[in-house]
């Protein structure tokens, strides 16, 4: 029987040899992978949610990712090497998200990452990547501090800057009274807040304002208030099922008659599939249209609706387009970590299906062209005017 | 005023039809079933399908919605219930929420994740009543759930089945000396209240307009705050819970904004248990029957390591990931001790003084924020946070959870999920303190030596040797006095009153240990992940926790550990199921809550 104290001598000698032993693992500098092998498939990591509440999105996620992915490889892949996407389910929780990506960082095959879904997951893995100079390709990141996390956080999704704007200048094209309703995530606060920002400055008139839960089923109380404050245009800051809801909802309150301005984060064939009748005559701001004229829109819009048999959304498009550009990028360089940022960093002309050729800011997001204003006009998106 | 109310009182009767089967099966069984939000999921979906693949009208659709969820809930009560019949009623509760884990993950696999339109089979908008526009499915879903309260309750005391149903309930040994077939009692129950549940997924997801696989979670939890609210087991109590609840909601939404009803939800639920303690319509039993934990500990014993076999675990605890695992698998190490640190809180308040709490979320969330807030804004070093951490979370503990001294069993257990849900949207709402929704970013990692412990196997090592510390305080804790007398309390409340042991003190005191013990682990959490915000706190942590100390077997400190280990490590252990990951997850906690209701560190004696 050992004593109490030689316990106590033994753990703390074992303590102490484990320290000595991994004292080169300890200290938070970078966390170098062995070097990316040269040869067999080339492997992206991607962090999504595939299970929990925002499942959805990971499945939209790999409709556009497969199309890419066929067309990659069909083409005889990235200088003569498949590619080949790592799955990994987080549920877009933080508490998952940072495993997973700690996962990729140790696994030298990964070359680049792709994802988190929410802003919150990704930002929370971000020092992660930085540590191993992975690039974090965060495409639906919309959170103005995500590219901020480090050199190697590299996003395509618009920000709420550049966003809430032109949200702001669309309701009040549509009415002078602005009621505004932004779901009480990091994201809908955030862009609330530019709104509000840009409103006061160009002198728009907010008679209602509310957050609202991004899981709530029933937005009835809510609605009243818009409607008592006499609003005439009605803004609901939400993803498409959110959206809907309030958009159907508002008409059993009977706001029949008031107008309804939309983010892109609502344009998808879903928000019509869920709200119907009732979403006649909305408008909405998108990047991405399947309307655009360009030869490449065209032609991804004729692919995914022969292969998926509905129009693709802005979710769909911008992880095809994701895939693409880190494929381009793994082409343009050494095939390491290192040499995806570079290319990323010094392309001039990176194609792009979301904005023709483009190059990444300084600030590692993308110039954004103005968006583009949708109404639903017989069931269907159709251009402002057309 | 008026239409807003009329809102409440419609959506409050989808509340009031799930609080009826809640309360049902309760009164039978004395279960709270956690997969009940599941089955009105799957009530919803299966509805979806009749309705819009197959074409069916609308009486068709609720009578095949019948049929599937009343199947439902008979391989419910058949697989999860019944075989823990003996076992303590916490174990039959773990082994409802595994089955919503496999309901919820199952019906999506199946349905697919995505949101789709529920059919409107009855008209919504051709009534009008004070700008309201309103519709025949409004009238009919307020009258289907009064109808069905009339009808059960005649069924309950007029019909042979019913008369059996309510003897079960009261007194199920009596019954069974009277020639009651529990067996088939228990099973027409189930039915009976999964046919309800399915019945309102019909009905909601024609008033929500929308549905999804995960739908029932979000109806589910405000469906629990109804029936306790009406009192557990009462039927009258599940309609007026239901109902007031919408109204409730409904007028507080109306004057603070959409995003404070749950907030609003769970302060009205603890401000009426507070004031009656059996809710609006319960009887107050005179004594509780059972105990939550009680028949555990007469039955099994935990085993018990030799001393060098702890040292040796400990030794190897610090070494094995230093020399033989990658980063990944440390970093899955860290959160494996993090969770058994919160495990071990509840190892003191549920193992050692038998209050099962559903909350202890609310303990870890005040200590992660605390000490988040306090390195960021104020700069205070992580070191000054982490006791500070601790003591507001153990006496915020104490005052959220005091209401709740004059509660008994399942009602405590509620009340501690309040406490829980209550604490996490606070800390959405209260913007000025929390930052809200948008979290706490770039908290600094705590310094060592002045070096920064931010690498995995740093923060291991620092979170490893508080981890200890916790655990040679808990077991030390047990074999002291204090210990001996929440044993007493637990064991048996009025025995423990009639001995002049102040019971409500030494609850208090429980509350207020574990407390410190999760605000320490919360403030660890923080640092770990560099960012928090509300989501990170919800209901799954609070039932994560708990699931891993029955695993580890309740009055074991070392099963604590031994249950993270397992639970944590399992789900990242499965990834290479991708979608079919938390489907496994839910079948194989299942099995274990079946297979070792006892825990993993607990032996049956012979």
């Amino acid at each position: 029987m050992i004593s109490r104290r030689g316990l106590f001598v033994a753990a703390a000698g074992a303590g102490a040899t484990a320290v000595l032993a991994s004292c080169g693992r300890l200290s938070g500098e970078q966390t170098t992978a062995a070097a990316a092998p040269a040869e067999g498939p080339i492997f992206f990591g991607v962090s999504a949610p595939l299970s929990g509440s925002s499942a959805e999105y990971g499945k939209i996620w790999r409709t556009g990712f497969d199309l890419a992915l066929d067309e990659i490889n069909g083409a005889g892949g990235v200088k003569g090497r498949k590619v080949e996407l790592l799955w990994e389910d987080t549920q877009s929780d933080q508490k998952q998200s940072v495993p997973v990506a700690q996962k990729f960082a140790g696994d030298s095959r990964v070359l680049a990452e792709l994802g988190d879904f929410a802003s919150p997951a990704s930002m929370a893995a971000s020092p992660v990547y930085e540590k191993a100079h992975l690039v974090q390709f965060g495409f639906t990141n919309s959170h103005p501090d995500f590219t901020k996390g480090g050199e190697y956080m590299w996003s395509t999704s618009t920000t709420q800057q550049d966003h809430a704007p032109e949200l702001a200048e669309l309701a009040n094209s549509l009415g002078k009274k602005h009621a505004v309703y932004y779901i009480n995530t990091d994201w809908g606060k955030t862009t609330w807040k530019l709104y509000e920002e840009h409103a006061k400055k160009a002198g728009f008139q907010i008679v209602h304002s509310e957050a609202v839960q991004a899981d709530g089923a029933d937005f009835r109380p809510s609605l009243i208030k818009g409607r008592d404050a006499g609003a005439d245009v009605l803004v609901f800051i939400a993803y498409y099922q959110a959206a809907a809801l309030l958009t159907q909802q508002a008409k059993n309150v009977g706001l029949t008659q008031t107008k309804i301005a939309l983010p892109s984060s609502a344009y998808s064939p879903q928000y019509l599939a869920l709200g119907g009748e009732a979403t006649e005559g909305a408008q909405v701001i998108v990047r991405f249209h399947p309307g655009d004229p360009r030869p490449e829109v065209r032609d991804f819009v004729k692919k995914y609706q022969d292969r998926y048999g509905k129009q693709p959304d802005d979710f769909g498009a911008g992880a095809y387009d994701a895939l693409k550009i880190l494929a381009w990028a793994v082409g343009q360089s050494d095939g390491t970590r290192e040499g995806v940022r570079k290319a990323l960093a010094e392309g001039k002309d990176i194609p792009s299906l979301l904005y023709g050729p483009f190059a990444f800011r300084e600030d590692r997001r993308v110039k954004v062209p103005p968006s583009t204003r949708l109404v639903v006009k017989g069931g269907a998106f159709t251009l402002v005017g057309a | 005023m008026l239409d807003t109310a009329l809102a409440g009182l419609v959506n409050g009767s989808s509340y009031a039809l799930l609080a009826l089967g809640l309360s049902l099966i309760f009164g039978v069984a004395n279960v709270i079933n956690f997969a009940h939000a599941s089955v009105f999921a799957v009530g919803a979906m299966s509805g979806w399908w009749f309705a819009v693949d197959l074409g069916w009208p609308l009486w068709a659709v609720v009578l095949g919605v019948a049929v599937v969820t009343g199947l439902l809930g008979l391989v419910i009560n058949v697989v999860a219930v019944t075989p823990l019949a003996k076992a303590p009623p916490i174990a039959a509760l773990l082994s409802t929420f595994a089955v919503s884990v496999v309901v919820d993950n199952g019906a999506q696999l199946v349905f697919g994740p995505e949101t789709r339109r529920f059919p409107a089979l009855l008209a919504t908008d051709n009534l009008g009543l004070g700008g309201l526009r309103f519709g025949t499915l409004d009238v009919t879903i307020l009258v289907v759930a009064v109808g069905l309260m009339l009808l059960l309750g005649w069924f309950l005391r007029s019909s042979r089945y019913g008369r059996a149903i309510r003897a079960v309930a009261q007194d199920r040994d009596a019954a069974a000396q009277m020639g009651i077939p529990l067996a088939r009692v228990q099973n027409l129950a189930f039915v009976v209240a999964s046919v309800l549940g399915g019945v309102a997924g019909v009905l909601g997801g024609m008033y929500l307009n929308n549905i999804s696989p995960t739908v029932g979670s979000t109806v589910g939890m405000s469906a629990f705050a109804a029936a306790t609210l009406g009192g557990l087991g009462s039927l009258p109590g599940a309609v007026a819970g239901g109902l007031l609840l919408g109204v409730v909601e409904a007028f507080g939404v109306s004057w603070w904004g959409g995003n404070a009803r749950t907030l609003i939800t769970f302060a009205v639920l603890l401000i009426v248990l507070w004031v009656r303690p059996s809710g609006l319509f319960g009887k107050r039993a005179p004594l509780a029957a059972e105990p939550m934990t009680g028949t555990f500990f007469g039955a099994a014993r935990t085993i018990q390591l030799r001393p060098w076999q702890v040292a040796v675990a400990a030794v190897a605890a610090y070494v094995v990931p230093a020399v033989a695992l990658d980063d990944y698998t440390v970093q899955i190490g860290v959160q494996v001790v993090v969770y058994a640190i919160l495990a071990l809180s509840l190892t003191l308040v549920s193992g050692q003084a038998g209050q099962i709490s559903l909350g202890q979320a609310a303990p870890l969330a005040i200590g992660a924020y605390t000490s988040a807030l306090l390195t960021t804004s104020t700069g205070l070093d992580f070191w000054l946070s982490l006791p500070i951490a601790g003591v507001v979370a153990a006496v915020l503990s104490v005052v959220l959870v005091s209401p709740s001294w004059r509660l008994r069993g399942h009602y405590v257990s509620i009340a501690t999920l309040a406490t829980g849900l209550l604490v996490a949207a606070a800390a959405v709402n209260f913007d000025w303190l929390t930052n809200g929704p948008s979290g706490v970013a770039a908290i600094p990692p705590p310094t060592l030596f002045g070096a920064p412990v931010s690498a995995p196997l740093a923060v291991y090592f620092l979170d490893l040797t508080i981890l200890l510390v916790v655990l040679l305080l808990v077991v030390r804790l047990r074999r002291s006095t204090l210990g001996r007398i929440w044993s007493a309390v637990r064991e048996d409340e009025v025995a423990a009153r009639s001995s002049g042991i102040a019971v409500a003190d030494y609850k208090s005191l429980a509350f207020g240990i574990g407390g410190f013990v999760a605000g320490i682990g919360g403030a660890l959490f923080a640092q770990q992940y560099s960012y928090i915000d509300p989501s990170v706190f919800g209901i799954s942590v609070s039932l994560l926790a708990l699931t891993i100390v029955v695993l580890g077997g309740l009055n074991s400190p070392l099963g604590a550990v031994v249950g993270a280990i397992v639970l944590v490590g399992l789900p990242e252990a499965l990834r290479m199921l991708q979608e079919t990951r938390m489907l496994a997850y839910g079948v194989l906690l299942l099995a274990v809550v079946l297979l070792r209701p006892q825990g993993l560190m607990g032996k049956v004696a012979r």
